[in-house]
C-alpha cells in the first residue's frame, strides 16, 4: 500500500527549553483522496495521541485547521497530500504566532484586535418594521470580505504585526472594512477610532504578503487602501462611501 | 492585551496624507526642477545672473516647496522606519520632542500596548 511520510514540528510547553525545533516523522497510508487534515487524525488516533492540532468543520469554512504546509500557509482540511511536492509533507504551526501546543497556535490577541474594531453593524437611524433593503451594487461590495474565515494565515504573514505587537493587522482590517463598506453600517465616527491611527490602517504598507497567504484568495491589502482614503474622505469633507 | 487594544487612540491620519502629498510634490517638482535646469537657456552661468535667478519669487518658492516637502518626506519617512523596527517609544520620546515637533501629537506616536515605549 502506498505512503505519505509527514514531518510534523512539535512543541510541547512543559517538555524543558531546547535549542532548535523537533520534528517527528510518521509513516500514514496513502490514497488519493487523503488530506492533510486526515493524516494528521491518522497519526492521532494510530501514532502518537499526544499530537494536538485545532479543526472544526473540515471543509474549509471555520479557518481553524490554518498551517503552514510545505512552505506555505494552507488550511489542513483543503489540501490534498496528493496536490504537494517533495519527499515528505512538512506541517507546522504558522509562524510568529505564540503557541499553545505543537499545531495549536495561541490566537488570544489575534480575536482581541478582532474586537476591539467593533465588528457588527451599526445603526442610528430607526429601526425598520422590514429588513433594510441593499441594492445590488452595494451587496456586490460585501463578496470579498465577508468570504473570510478569520483562520490567522494573514495576521501570521505580515510583516508589520512582526515588528510592531500592537498592529491591528491585516484580518481584523479587513473585517473593519466589511462593516465600514456596508450600504447598511451607520457608525460615523464611531468605529473610526478603533483603526484610524498608527497601530491601524497607517502601518499597512502595502506588502501584500496577506494577500499572498490567504487561502479564501481575498485581499485584505486592498480593503486597507480603501479604509485609509475614506478615513480621509470621513474627516474632510465628512462621508465615507 | 484586550484592554489596551480597546483603548483607542487617533491620530496619523495627517502624517500619512502629507507624507503622499509631498512625494507627488517631489516627483514633479524634481521632474521640473531638472527639465528646466537641463533644457531651457537660462542665460550664461554667472554670478550675477544665479543670483538674480534664485532672487526671483518663483524660483525662491519652487525651491523652498522642494525643500519643504523633502525635509519632512525624508524626516517622516525616517520615523516610519524607526515604528517599523519596534522604537516606538524612543520614536516618542526623542524624535516627537525634537526635530519632528511641528507635526507631532501625543496620540501620533502613542506607545503600542505590548509595553514597548
Amino acid at each position: 500500500m502506498p505512503e505519505a511520510r509527514f514531518r510534523v514540528k512539535r512543541y510541547d510547553p512543559e517538555a524543558p527549553v531546547m535549542i532548535g525545533a523537533r520534528y517527528d516523522e510518521f509513516t500514514v497510508p496513502y490514497e488519493s483522496s487523503l488530506t492533510v487534515l486526515e493524516g494528521l487524525f491518522y497519526i492521532q488516533e494510530h501514532l502518537d495521541g499526544s499530537l494536538a492540532f485545532r479543526y472544526c468543520c473540515r471543509a474549509a469554512v471555520c479557518g481553524s485547521c490554518a498551517m503552514y504546509i510545505n512552505g506555505t500557509y494552507r488550511l489542513a482540511c483543503q489540501t490534498n497530500v496528493r496536490h504537494l511536492h517533495g519527499d515528505a509533507i512538512t506541517v507546522e504551526p504558522m509562524p510568529h504566532i505564540p503557541l499553545v501546543k505543537d499545531l495549536v497556535s495561541d490566537m488570544t490577541d489575534f480575536f482581541a484586535k478582532y474586537e476591539a474594531i467593533k465588528p457588527y453593524l451599526m445603526r442610528n437611524s430607526k429601526t425598520p418594521d422590514a429588513e433594510i433593503p441593499q441594492s445590488e451594487a452595494d451587496r456586490k461590495k460585501l463578496d470579498m470580505p465577508i468570504d473570510c474565515i478569520m483562520c490567522g494565515c494573514c495576521y501570521s504573514s505580515c510583516p508589520s504585526v512582526w515588528g510592531e505587537g500592537s498592529y491591528l493587522g491585516p484580518a481584523a482590517l479587513l473585517k473593519a472594512y466589511r462593516f465600514e463598506v456596508d450600504s447598511r453600517d451607520e457608525a460615523g465616527k464611531t468605529r473610526l477610532p478603533s483603526f484610524d491611527n498608527e497601530r491601524g490602517i497607517y502601518r499597512c504598507h502595502t506588502i501584500t504578503n496577506c494577500v499572498e497567504a490567504c487561502p479564501k484568495e481575498l485581499n485584505p491589502t486592498e480593503a486597507i487602501q480603501w479604509l485609509k482614503g475614506a478615513t480621509v474622505r470621513r474627516r474632510l469633507l465628512g462621508r465615507a462611501k | 492585551m484586550r484592554q489596551e487594544l480597546i483603548q483607542e487612540h487617533q491620530g496619523g491620519m495627517w502624517l500619512w496624507l502629507l507624507q503622499r502629498v509631498t512625494a507627488v510634490v517631489l516627483v514633479v517638482g524634481l521632474a521640473v526642477h531638472l527639465i528646466v535646469l537641463h533644457a531651457f537657456n537660462l542665460g550664461e552661468l554667472t554670478f550675477d545672473n544665479v543670483a538674480a535667478r534664485v532672487a526671483s519669487w518663483f524660483f525662491a518658492a519652487v525651491d523652498l516647496s522642494l525643500l519643504g516637502a523633502g525635509l519632512f518626506h525624508a524626516l517622516n519617512g525616517t520615523r516610519m522606519v524607526l515604528l517599523d523596527y519596534g522604537f516606538s517609544g524612543e520614536v516618542a520620546r526623542c524624535w516627537g520632542r525634537s526635530s519632528g515637533w511641528w507635526v507631532w501629537r501625543p496620540s501620533d506616536t502613542a506607545p503600542g500596548p505590548s509595553g514597548r515605549g
